[in-house]
């Protein structure tokens, strides 16, 4: 095989436990460049002879993307690799430096909204998938020392934080927690709303 | 939550991700278990299933049968199928995530082994060389889901 280039500029971009291995584009005038991808978890480093295993979803790919979520789903030191080919040529492989492990992911705030129904205080949670739980707390205003905690581990509806009292303010704020790594995000934007029977509704 | 589980074995816990380790095994369950012909023997269940064993000794099952699939197990189920031997990576890799786990306990000596997880341990080891290794290997992995069910 005629030789390209091993693609460049591996890496990885993971955010909430969704992981991508990125590369820089390989060019040859007048040809269509694929890329195909391998990884290799930490047991096939120590019990596997240091086998590869192709990810079919990401083999001779046009993209310089590719989502390797569903394939680092342990808690362990990941090794990721690509490579080219164009027609008959095909690179070297690529190999990402050092090793990825999931517990490095980056966590974001949720999403969140605050809703004042009447005298409930509710509270709207982005969905993020099984592996996140979310730790939500909430105060009557003006009294943060005196917060409560929820530990919400679905979001598929709307949920009950509290029963207000008349006219009272009350914020909430909220963070995610993923156990299979151990770690929480910052919290998000604290929120305030104000039970109905005060003099208006108002959003802080 | 849906994704993790804290086992408490005695004194050990340990958070596992249960979750994933069975979907991954769900995946891929029947088309390893089409590949084990010999229906009438068991590499767990024989003669006795894992559920007669005592709370005490469960942290040192656990443990030596994370090793027992870890180092005789995973290797030898590579097949064909790209998806299925992902997927046995995926349970592969979970399981040294999880042994790793329990060797802190073991070394804390909160995960001790008495006679009965001892006798208990000897017998999955005969009844798994008492068929040829791929043989072996596919029928344990096959039997995943027993252990799953009794670790939970």
């Amino acid at each position: 095989d005629a030789l390209l280039p091993p693609p460049q500029n591996i890496s990885i971009l993971s955010t909430n436990m969704k992981h991508f291995l990125t590369w820089s584009p390989v060019i040859v005038q007048g040809e269509a460049v694929r890329y195909s991808v391998e990884f290799q978890g930490e047991y096939e480093r120590e019990y596997a002879n240091e086998s590869w295993i192709p990810i079919c979803e990401c083999s001779l790919i046009a993209a310089t993307e590719c989502n390797i979520t569903e394939d680092i789903s342990a808690t362990v030191a990941y090794k990721l690799r690509v490579r080219a080919e164009a027609g008959a040529a095909r690179s070297e492989w690529g190999t990402l430096k050092g090793f990825f492990n999931r517990i490095t992911t980056s966590l974001t705030p949720p999403l969140m909204k605050v809703i004042a129904d009447g005298y409930h205080l509710l509270v709207e949670l982005e969905e993020m998938g099984p592996a996140f739980q979310f730790w939500v707390l909430y105060w009557k205003k003006g009294q943060e020392s005196r917060m409560q905690q929820k530990v919400v581990k679905e979001v598929s509806h709307m949920i009950h934080l509290d029963t207000m009292e008349e006219g009272l303010g009350y914020c909430v704020k909220a963070q995610t927690y993923v156990e299979a790594i151990n770690r929480s995000s910052g919290f998000s934007q604290t929120q305030c709303v104000r039970a109905q029977g005060g003099t208006s509704m108002w959003l802080v | 939550t849906a994704g993790n589980n804290i086992l408490q074995l005695g004194p050990c816990r340990v958070s596992m991700s249960m979750a994933e380790i069975r979907s991954g095994f769900n995946s891929i369950k029947a088309n390893i278990q089409a590949r084990d012909p010999i229906k009438s023997l068991s590499i767990l269940s024989y003669p006795h299933s894992l559920h007669k064993v005592k709370p005490s000794e469960r942290c040192c099952i656990t443990h030596h049968l994370c090793s027992f699939y870890v180092a005789k197990v995973f290797r030898h189920c590579r097949t064909e199928d790209s998806y299925v031997n992902r997927k046995i990576s995926s349970i592969a890799n979970s399981f040294l995530s999880l042994r790793r786990n329990l060797q802190h306990c073991h070394e804390q000596n909160k995960c001790m082994c008495g006679q009965e997880s001892t006798e208990k341990l000897k017998q999955i080891t005969v009844n798994y060389e008492g068929l040829n290794v791929t043989s072996a290997a596919i029928k344990s992995l096959g039997e995943l889901g027993i252990l799953l069910d009794w670790m939970e």
